[in-house]
């Protein structure tokens, strides 16, 4: 089984409808496919593939500190410990939960012992399918922190699914940034498709994820989504694309079918296959079909 | 999730008067940078001084979209352990220590770092040798760039470390420490409901919410206004390319849910597009345009309704 993981640099580029564009269309042809969201902050893959939910998990993916007032003697030294502003009060301790690290060093200050780490239910994985798609999403509470570690979990639980079902191939929506989730989303992948669009801030942002692609190790390959919004922006992307070898595997010209598909719940490729973007499209699975083969 | 009341009051605790206004949306790509540079660029119009914070530390695209080159680079650095040999025990009580589980000991060697470290002191805190000393080690930059009226406070994540809420924390407080100097503070967050995105919110007065009129826009808004909610932080809506084929009553509804006012629509505008292609806000590039008369529209309605934070302190958290 291959696994090839979609990335962005950042959010609004048009990735999770790629991905549910190219699951479609490899499907059809016959790929069993699985597929990974490790947006976990945002997850709508299933929104886009109009997925029925299947089953959830609750995940503990972080572990905070908690007080035991009968103990704490109100001494303070943990609010002045912590590196990361995370218990606030000045005749109370009280641990701000949402930020705390779970790194411990409250309770190794602690004179009195009150102090104690637990795990916490943070996450969330859902299993949806869309047709004879599974999908495995990961969904980080609202609020909460390490979404590195429940994009490890999310990642763990589709292969053992994909492995399940035979699937050829595993395909991840990734998250957005270049931080510690997108190296989680990362690992273990034999491809990254990094997703981007003619504009100077896409273009920063595709810098950047190259950059913490090429660091891991992963070949990469890039797709140039509304590639005729603006020409001179195209041409300043493909330049740097050719100058960097990381290969165009295809341009989607901007299509005011997706929208319109959209709106209503529904793949272009799949309710106007004639559009511009469903030409581009197809012709874009071919090369990722060629990827795994 | 339910909060402390405590927690709450600290989050909205600050030491200033000028005024924070953030820009928010549940998902990226939903025009939130726009949004803020825009309303940034209004503000200057009226001008007032303005502080623009770009707390979206994995892609800071604020300067591309003003046009303002980063400058006066600073490291932001964390605590990371060095080792003194000499004076280590190999009694191994750092590596128990340390929960991030980045300390190791291979056979017959020496304590190395291996993995991530945040800094937390844990391993520096427990060594009975003193055979730790604190190194630093860079996660990110900040950098302060001015232009006339407006400075721009950005915080950029080094590509590929876990470390963005201290980035976040630090240029807040970079720029916090200087809120004084300016008669308005605006803060574009990360996209998302995690913490980063509540790290970059502290303090703010009012919080606009940046949505388009999809399913997911609706989806991703009702997960951005649940937070404002429990952050009991007032908000409003703006509704970005309100003329796509989508169901902005759906946008409408979550609003109304979480009693949001909509504080603006922005349509499908080719001006608008110019400028974020030039690197100058519209409301610089074409201040005749209708998408700018909508920014400086928001941007009279937001200083009239803060004028100062003082004179809001007695109604304490709404
Ligand atoms: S566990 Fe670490 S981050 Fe959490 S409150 Fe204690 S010292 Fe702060
Ligand atoms: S260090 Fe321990 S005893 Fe002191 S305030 Fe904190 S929890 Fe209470
Ligand atoms: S500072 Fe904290 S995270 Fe870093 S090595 Fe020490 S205990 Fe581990
Ligand atoms: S705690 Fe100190 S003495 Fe013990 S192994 Fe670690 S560095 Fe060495």
């Amino acid at each position: 089984m291959k696994e090839i993981v979609i990335l962005s640099g950042k959010g609004g580029v048009g990735k999770s409808s790629l991905t549910a564009a190219l699951a479609h269309l490899l499907t059809e042809k016959g790929t069993r496919l699985t597929l990974a969201d490790t947006d976990v902050d945002a997850p709508n893959l299933h929104i886009v593939l109009e997925a029925e939910f299947d089953r959830s998990t609750s995940v503990t993916a972080s572990d905070k500190a908690m007080i035991d007032y009968e103990k704490c003697s109100r001494c303070m030294r943990c609010v002045d410990a912590c590196a990361f502003e995370s218990i606030i009060g000045d005749k109370k301790p009280i641990i701000i939960s949402y930020s705390c690290e779970g790194c411990g060093v409250c309770a190794l200050v602690c004179p009195e012992e009150a102090v104690s780490i637990h795990p916490v239910e943070n996450g969330k994985i859902n299993f949806v399918t869309s047709g004879a798609v599974r999908v495995v999403a990961g969904e980080l509470g609202i609020g909460e922190s390490s979404s590195g570690r429940l994009v490890d979990i999310v990642k763990r639980e589709a292969r053992q699914e994909a492995s399940l079902s035979g699937s050829d191939l595993l395909l991840t929506d990734g998250p957005p940034g270049i931080g510690c989730p997108v190296i989680a989303a990362l690992k273990g992948s034999d491809y990254a498709i990094l997703v981007t669009e003619p504009t100077p801030s896409a273009l920063s942002d595709l810098q950047r994820i190259t950059e913490v692609v090429r660091g891991v190790g992963i070949p990469a390959g890039a797709v140039l989504n509304r590639s005729d919004m603006d020409q001179k922006s195209a041409s300043t992307t493909l330049d740097w694309l050719a100058r960097n070898d990381v290969p165009l595997l295809g341009t989607i010209p901007y299509d005011p079918y997706l929208p319109k598909a959209l709106a209503r719940g529904a793949l272009a490729v799949n309710m106007y296959p004639d559009a511009p973007s469903s030409l581009a499209l197809r012709n874009l699975h071919k090369m990722v079909e060629g990827l795994f083969d | 999730m339910k909060l402390h009341p405590e927690i709450i009051k600290h989050f909205h605790s600050t030491t200033f008067t000028t005024p924070i206004i953030g820009v928010t949306g549940g998902k990226g790509g939903v025009g939130k940078s726009t949004v803020a540079v825009n309303l940034a660029a209004a503000f200057v119009a009226q001008g007032r001084r303005v502080a623009l914070i770009d707390a979206d530390v994995d892609a800071p695209n604020d300067s591309l979209l003003l046009g303002i080159p980063l400058e006066n680079p600073e490291p932001v650095t964390i605590m990371q352990p060095i080792f003194d040999l000499e004076k280590c025990t190999d009694c191994r009580k750092c590596v128990k220590a340390c929960q991030m589980n980045s300390l190791f000991r291979p056979q017959a060697k020496h304590i190395t770092l291996m993995g991530e470290c945040n800094g937390c002191e844990a391993c520096y805190l427990v060594c009975p040798a003193e055979a730790i000393n604190r190194g630093s080690h860079s996660v990110g930059t900040l950098y302060k760039s001015e232009q006339g009226k407006l400075t721009l406070y950005t915080g950029a994540l080094q590509p590929g470390l876990a470390e963005s809420a201290l980035v976040v924390n630090a240029v807040r407080d970079a720029a916090f420490a200087e809120a004084d100097q300016f008669d308005i503070i605006l803060v574009d967050t990360a996209p998302g409901t995690h913490c980063n995105v509540i790290s970059a919110l502290k303090g703010a007065d009012h919080v606009l919410a940046v949505t388009e009129p999809t399913p997911l826009g609706s989806h991703d808004l009702e997960l951005i206004l649940s937070l404002l909610e429990m952050f009991a932080m007032q908000r409003s809506v703006v509704i970005n390319r309100s003329d796509l084929p989508g169901k902005k009553e759906k946008v409408q509804q979550a609003a109304q849910a979480s009693s949001a006012p909509i504080a603006g629509e922005i349509k499908l505008d080719k001006d608008l597009l110019a400028g974020y292609l030039q690197g100058t806000p519209v409301v610089d590039l074409l201040p005749n345009s209708s998408a700018a008369k909508i920014f400086l529209k928001m941007a009279d309605h937001l200083t009239a309704t803060y004028p100062n934070r003082s004179k809001q302190a007695s109604q304490g958290v709404s």
